[in-house]
């Protein structure tokens, strides 16, 4: 008999009955995270900025639920606003460059001669650039901010998108399926863009989804350096940042609860990202 | 007589679904050779692996599987073992899959022997370089040295029957293992098969959807259906007299070479004398990434009539394919003429819409149903898609010109909005010819479009193809490896080797008196049953 190999299935959705209890675990920490950092404005207790000097460094409380940080901010209320900038970081990145690394990666796949060979070459040289690398680059000609890393961060993941669709394109575009509609007489912008993308979407996506915890990783670590955001802007990376005075000091909450959230995300966005991957990859086989 | 393979109201099933197999009873005794026969889903590899005491995870078995006394249901992991190593061997159907691609032959060859059997590697390989001669490698030593890619796949083949046997079990089980051969190759198998079973006096139970290769080689045979022993006896009474109707339809479909019913020529002669495809000196040549060419065609010549159906027969390799892409254009010439409808092929990859005025003339099917369909597509709106491209028809009409195409091949409006994957192998094959045959073109290309499907399916969809050339005046251009297919639905047939057309001319012509050795030898090596010189016939 010959042996059936199945085609990825589109549409994220038709894996969501499917997810483990750990992947179902991880995704209501990431809905709670992006909830309470959506909606920080409304729902947080205090004014992130709201500097209390009678009441520093306070242990949790029925006042403070996390405690404030040297400054006597509620940690809480930073938590949730840096949570915006946060999240909102690699959110774009991660939204940057799936496009394109989608667009990349299709005409890459599809060129049969040179183009295909020469973005190939382009993708492995970006690949060898640390992301972390391009971001000082980028804030080195730029400034310090959030425009530089983000800028910087998407060129650098981009490789990884387009590296994936190329293959993908590239295995596709000699199906059956896809020479028929050659033959049938489609054009090819139809095809490609029509038929061919949708297809490529779920591999993809758990792909970026994977970036994302990278990608958050990352622009914590240059917060954390002061490349990035920059007071009194709150943000995940550089809450820990500001709270090295105080770890020190033998107040380890203010550094300890902004380093929770970040890695509870890049853990929560890993497994789903993992899961979601798995799911493909199994239908693969 | 003892029983060497017993099964005895075998039954398999995962709890809280139907049971894959039920109530199953077989036998292989010393010295035997059984044929289970039955399509895809029929259960034959379960059962097979049964007798290793292969399990798939999570299922429930009841019943009796014993292999010289052993119960392969209870016995411990080690008597399995034992047993696997000493007393059954068994061939599968890919034997790229079954062999490590980094190691050589020889270590393949000899590291049970040395792990196992205490032989020293002196030992070992003489034994396994005796072995690889006894299946009719030559320059087996040699061979030890090789990896699998150096070997072709009848050659692999032959190694995986050598390691098979080098512990001289009592059993071989096999797995459909000639499936994936050409049938030129499977000729060579099975009669290594036959010999060594005869010589050792193994016993061997032979899985397979042919029925014509289970008559070459077992005495017995066990027809399997939905999990079900249907009917069993001896081959030459279960085929030629079946008592249940599922085996006689089983039989009817077997492909059999006709020379009576292809030969009446659809071509209506002398209305229209200009061939609608022909093709001169057509060649082409592929270069190597390493440097190097392959000529995949090499100077192909021929013609085909409007209302004409053309026959290209050949094996792997032999260009077969490449010729039915260079009609549909997914190919460029490197050298040669094709003309078709007086319009000359332009030698250069085509223009968008030099592709969109050739979809009317020319449409092709594929071989793999599986992959043939775009997934995500539902069928009725995949068919619709190409008629508002070529029929100029707006979204409804489109969708109702779809759900007529499609009920004409069979494909009822309940399964308009139904995804390729919702579909069994056959039918995702229909809506593949729906798929062309919206386009309307004139020639239509089969690319061993029924090589994948059950005989039962191939059969219907054989008879839609003849059914829709009689009623659409379509012509068509059939590449297959099947002489039977061919007779069935050609009337002139081609028949190509290494590159080359060898032969061409009437099908009954041909396949009565080839006058190629090549084609000889192609119809000589179709599967005889052991009572007759001819084919079963229904």
């Amino acid at each position: 008999m010959t042996l059936a190999i199945q085609l990825p299935q589109a549409g994220l959705r038709r894996y969501g009955n499917l997810l483990s209890p750990m992947a179902w675990g991880a995704l209501a920490v990431a809905a709670v995270v992006v909830f309470l950092s959506l909606f920080a404005p409304v729902l947080a207790p205090y004014d992130p900025d709201y500097v209390d000097l009678n009441n520093v460094l306070a242990g949790p409380g029925a006042q403070h639920l996390l405690g404030t940080d040297a400054l006597g901010r509620d940690l809480l209320s930073r938590l949730m606003h840096g949570g915006r900038t946060s999240l909102l970081g690699p959110t774009i990145v991660v939204i940057g460059s799936t496009v394109l690394g989608l667009l990349l990666g299709l005409v890459a796949g599809w060129s049969e001669g040179w183009l295909g060979k020469v973005l190939g070459r382009l993708f492995d040289l970006l690949f060898a650039f640390p992301a972390l690398l391009m971001a000082m680059l980028a804030i080195a000609l730029f400034g310090k901010g959030l425009f530089a890393p983000i800028l910087a961060m998407t060129i650098a993941y981009v490789p990884y998108v387009a590296r994936l669709a190329q293959s993908l394109v590239v295995a596709e575009r000699s199906r059956p399926y896809v020479q028929a509609y050659r033959v049938l007489g489609f054009r090819t912008p139809w095809v490609v863009l029509g038929r061919v993308l949708p297809n490529l979407i779920p591999t993809v996506g758990a792909q970026s989804t994977l970036n994302f915890g990278y990608v958050l990783a990352d622009l914590a670590a240059l917060s954390f350096i002061g490349l990035g955001v920059q007071p009194p802007t709150s943000d995940w990376g550089a809450m820990i940042e500001e709270s090295r005075g105080a770890l020190l000091g033998g107040y380890i909450l203010p550094a300890f609860w902004p380093a929770l959230v970040v890695v509870l995300v890049v853990v929560a966005v890993n497994v789903i990202g993992e899961e979601l991957s798995d799911r493909i990859g199994g239908k693969l086989s | 007589m003892s029983q060497l393979l017993q099964i005895e109201n075998f039954t398999l099933g995962f709890p809280g679904r139907p049971p894959l197999l039920e109530s199953v009873s077989l036998h292989v005794n010393d010295g035997e050779a059984v044929a289970l026969v039955g399509e895809s889903g029929s259960g034959k590899s379960l059962t097979t692996r049964a007798a290793l005491g292969l399990f798939p995870g999570g299922s429930e078995s009841s019943g009796l599987v014993s292999v010289q006394g052993l119960d392969t249901l209870t016995a411990s992991k080690q008597r399995l073992m034992e047993l696997r190593r000493r007393h059954a061997s068994m061939i599968f159907q890919d034997p790229r899959a079954g062999i490590n691609p980094v190691r050589t032959v020889g270590d393949f060859l000899t590291e049970t022997l040395l792990r196992f059997d205490g032989l020293s590697r002196a030992e070992a390989t003489e034994r396994a370089v005796k072995q690889l001669e006894q299946v009719g490698l030559r320059r087996a030593g040699e061979l030890m040295d090789q990896h699998p890619h150096q070997l072709s796949g009848g050659m692999l083949q032959r190694v995986m029957i050598a390691a098979a046997l080098l512990n001289s079990p009592d059993l071989l089980l096999c797995d459909e293992p000639t499936t994936a051969l050409d049938v030129t190759t499977q000729a060579g198998i099975v009669k290594l098969l036959r010999e060594q079973q005869q010589s050792r006096g193994m016993g061997m139970l032979f899985i397979t959807h042919d029925l014509n290769l289970a008559a070459s080689l077992c005495e017995r045979v066990y027809v399997l259906r939905r999990g079900e022993v249907v009917e069993h006896g001896p081959t030459r009474a279960v085929f030629l007299t079946p008592e249940q109707d599922y085996t006689r339809q089983l039989v009817e479909a077997t492909p059999v070479i006709e020379t009576g019913a292809g030969s009446a020529s659809h071509a209506a002669p002398g209305l229209d004398p200009a061939p609608l495809l022909k093709v001169s000196g057509l060649s082409k040549t592929y270069h190597l990434p390493r440097g190097g060419m392959v000529t995949a065609l090499d100077g192909a010549e021929f013609s085909l009539p409007e209302g004409g159906s053309l026959g290209i027969v050949g094996e792997s390799g032999s260009g077969k394919s490449t010729l039915a892409r260079l009609v549909v254009a997914l190919e460029t010439a490197t050298a040669g003429e094709l003309t078709l409808r007086d319009v000359p092929r332009p030698r250069r990859p085509l223009k968008a819409s030099e592709r969109k005025a050739l979809a009317k003339d020319v449409q092709i099917v594929f071989q793999d149903p599986y992959l043939s369909l775009d997934p995500r597509i539902p069928v009725g709106n995949a068919v619709a898609d190409v008629f508002r491209l070529h029929q100029k028809q707006g979204r409804k009409e489109a969708k109702d010109s779809a759900r007529n195409l499609l009920g004409r091949v069979g494909i009822g409006p309940e399964r308009f909005d139904a995804l390729p994957r919702a579909l069994s192998g056959g039918q995702r094959q229909r809506v593949a010819l729906a798929k062309a045959l919206a386009a309307r073109p004139r020639l239509l290309v089969l690319d061993e479009a029924t090589s994948a499907l059950d005989v039962s399916v191939q059969a219907q969809v054989l008879e839609l193809v003849e059914e829709l050339r009689d009623q659409l005046g379509l012509t068509i251009l059939f590449v297959t490896h099947d002489l039977a297919v061919v007779s069935r639905l050609c009337s002139e047939i081609l028949v190509m080797h290494q590159g080359r057309i060898v032969e061409q001319g009437p099908t009954a012509r041909i396949l009565e008196d080839p006058g190629d050795d090549y084609t000889r030898n192609l119809i000589a090596s179709r599967p005889r049953p052991l009572w007759d010189a001819e084919p079963v016939t229904a």
